[in-house]
């Protein structure tokens, strides 16, 4: 029995590593889009991390160049209205729209997925009543709600998080719930549960592999549009504080000054926002791909 | 449905310690002014006397009081708005539809190269901020080519025009439906020139979607029987593609409009503040820069109920058009 167990466990302990990695490897669309997403995501973490080193002058010191200076060998990308250097924003930018978005998602991770799971495996009428509150929630757009919310609460890094996460959490539940209601019919997890299996061990051993993939696809979709929502936070004015780097407000502000042509504070930090939500969109749609043949 | 959301909302406007007044005023404010407030809103009653309250306000149209000012109720300032957002997501979603449609069916038809650039615009564009690609358009169109107007739904000394009926006047408030009832062609011509630019970019960024299900479901539908006996008749692919596949494609796409409408108010709410079209979405963000809070969860609510009825629309119209829906 023991080496049974044995067995048992060791390929699956692969088997979800190998979910997580093997669609890098092969050929394809879906690995090409992967790599691409990955090394954006990759490139504007990295230059976030570095930001105190690599940024060449202070971001938020008013004064430095001209103000609306075209980009020049001085200030590669310009200066804003204020004569900050366009480069080191742009460089520091990415800091609380990204941190703000790891937020959402380790929230909407730790608590829309127990739930789902639960609430799936168990069903009855608890699962009846949150599968209603969380669809009339999925079906309210993000952004109001999350206004909403911090029309309540006010303006924070941690309410900006929470209140994305509360927007995303019926996704991962919906999604979560939907894999668990179809695999816990499946003859196999009958089979564990006859072999002696508990509830925690079904859960973890025979149904969690199973969802793991679409957790990924979410999640990273959840990225991209907390990033979204978050620069759309600051375009409406529920945006932290003004003297921020941050390439939404640098958008938001920016936008004063275009009917004199100046295009380079948008151009640049929208590109940004654009950048991290797509090299996002980029990981979930090849994950998708390669780990659901339907989609070819 | 409707009520739970209603629900919800009340929960976290009411229920959840988090005080909108308290949010307007400096922390240091007198206590007096503050409770006066929170008096004059009814926020000091009982919680489930609020909520009866808010319900019958709901019924009345008025969706709660404003803080700014004489504390008027909100719902009627909503409506003066409803036009322009309305005019504007009917454009948006024209684009979105046609983009969305043309896009999927030929990624579907043609696998290689032109699929995978269909597929990268599809999750190109839903990736793009709408603001920043509608900033785009302004720069280009407006300010560099001097094509377009860069904002508001009229040029100045344009003025919306009434359309009569026998002795009635009438004004929607939609100015291109507007002007031409009532023959009016320059006001036709502005109102449509200060469209054009944040419709496209409003549809093309919801586009995204109606690209991928579109094509998702072209595909589906070409290998199914039907489409197979079609072939077996020696039909033109090109009345297969669009008259057989393309009807049966299009179906499900009329219940993702009715998800999608969600985003396309979200969506309508940045676009509206970009281009300073006055609707209810660039209310929601007059009333945030105004501290009202309580405005903008009136206007939340205004939106909840809007997109619960959409919903219910488009399931109604789901089972008119598909039989096997009503089975």
């Amino acid at each position: 029995m023991k080496t049974l167990q044995k067995t048992r466990e060791k390929p699956q302990t692969v088997s979800v590593m190998a979910k997580l990695v093997s669609p890098l490897f092969g050929k394809g669309y879906g690995r090409a889009l992967m790599l691409v997403g990955l090394g954006m995501t990759l490139f504007i973490t990295v230059m976030s991390v570095l930001a105190p080193v690599i940024s060449p002058y202070d971001p938020t010191q008013i004064g430095l160049g001209p103000p609306n200076d075209p980009p020049s060998a001085q200030f590669p990308m310009g200066t804003d209205q204020y004569g900050r250097d366009m480069l080191s924003r742009i460089i520091w930018g990415g800091r609380f729209i990204l941190l703000v978005a790891v937020t959402a998602v380790v929230i909407c991770l730790t608590i829309g997925l127990p739930i789902g799971l639960a609430s799936a495996y168990a069903g009855g009428n608890v699962d009846r009543a949150l599968a209603l509150v969380m669809d009339s929630m999925y079906a309210f757009p993000g952004l109001v709600l999350a206004i909403m919310l911090i029309s309540v609460f006010g303006v924070s890094i941690i309410n900006d998080a929470l209140a994305i996460a509360v927007v995303f959490i019926p996704s991962y539940f919906r999604v979560v719930r939907s894999q668990v209601l179809s695999i816990k019919e499946m003859p196999y997890v009958d089979a564990g549960k006859s072999a002696g299996a508990g509830t925690p061990a079904v859960l973890l051993r025979y149904i969690w592999p199973n969802v793991i993939s679409s957790v990924i696809v979410i999640a990273t979709v959840n990225f991209a549009d907390s990033i979204l929502t978050t620069a759309g936070l600051d375009f409406i004015g529920l945006g932290l504080q003004v003297n921020l780097p941050d390439w939404g407000i640098d958008l938001t502000y920016g936008r004063q000054a275009l009917p004199l042509g100046v295009w380079w504070t948008i151009v640049f930090s929208g590109s940004m926002i654009l950048m991290a939500a797509l090299g996002f969109s980029l990981i979930s749609e090849g994950y998708a791909e390669r780990t659901n043949p339907k989609l070819r | 449905m409707v009520m739970i959301l209603l629900s919800i909302v009340f929960v976290v406007m009411r229920v959840l310690p988090g005080n909108p007044v308290l949010l307007r005023f400096e922390k240091t404010a007198d206590p007096a002014l503050v409770a006066s407030f929170t008096h004059q809103l009814g926020l000091d009653k009982p919680v489930y006397v609020q909520y009866f309250e808010y319900l019958w306000q709901l019924l009345h149209g008025s969706f709660g009081l404003s803080m700014a000012g004489s504390f008027e109720p909100v719902g009627p300032q909503i409506l003066s708005r409803f036009p322009a957002t309305l005019e504007l997501t009917i454009y948006a979603f024209i684009v979105a539809a046609i983009v969305g449609v043309l896009l999927g069916t030929f990624g579907a038809q043609r696998p290689g190269v032109a699929d995978n650039s269909v597929k990268i615009f599809g999750v190109l564009i839903f990736a793009f901020p709408v603001f920043f690609l509608g900033m785009i358009f302004q720069l280009v169109f407006g300010i560099w080519l001097h094509l377009l107007p860069v904002s508001g739904r009229l040029s100045p000394g344009v003025t919306p025009t009434s359309f009569s009926l026998g002795t009635f006047h009438f004004e929607t408030g939609i100015l291109t439906l507007d002007s031409i009832l009532s023959g009016n062609l320059t006001e036709f011509i502005d109102a449509v020139r200060h469209l054009v630019m944040p419709a496209t970019a409003l549809g093309l960024v919801i586009s995204g979607f109606f690209v991928r299900m579109t094509r998702a479901n072209m595909l589906e539908t070409i290998r199914s029987d039907f489409v197979t006996a079609a072939r077996a008749r020696g039909l033109k692919e090109r009345t297969i593609v669009y008259s057989y596949a393309l009807r049966n494609a299009l179906l499900p796409i009329i219940t993702i409009m009715g998800l999608q409408f969600a985003r396309l108010l979200a969506g309508a709410i940045l676009t509206e503040t970009e281009f300073n079209l006055l609707g209810v979405g660039s209310y929601l963000v007059d009333r945030i820069t105004f501290l009202d809070y309580t405005a903008v969860q009136g206007t939340v609510v205004f939106l909840a109920l809007l997109i619960s009825s959409v919903g219910l629309i488009v399931d109604i119209l789901y089972a008119y058009l598909d039989p096997r829906v009503r089975l």
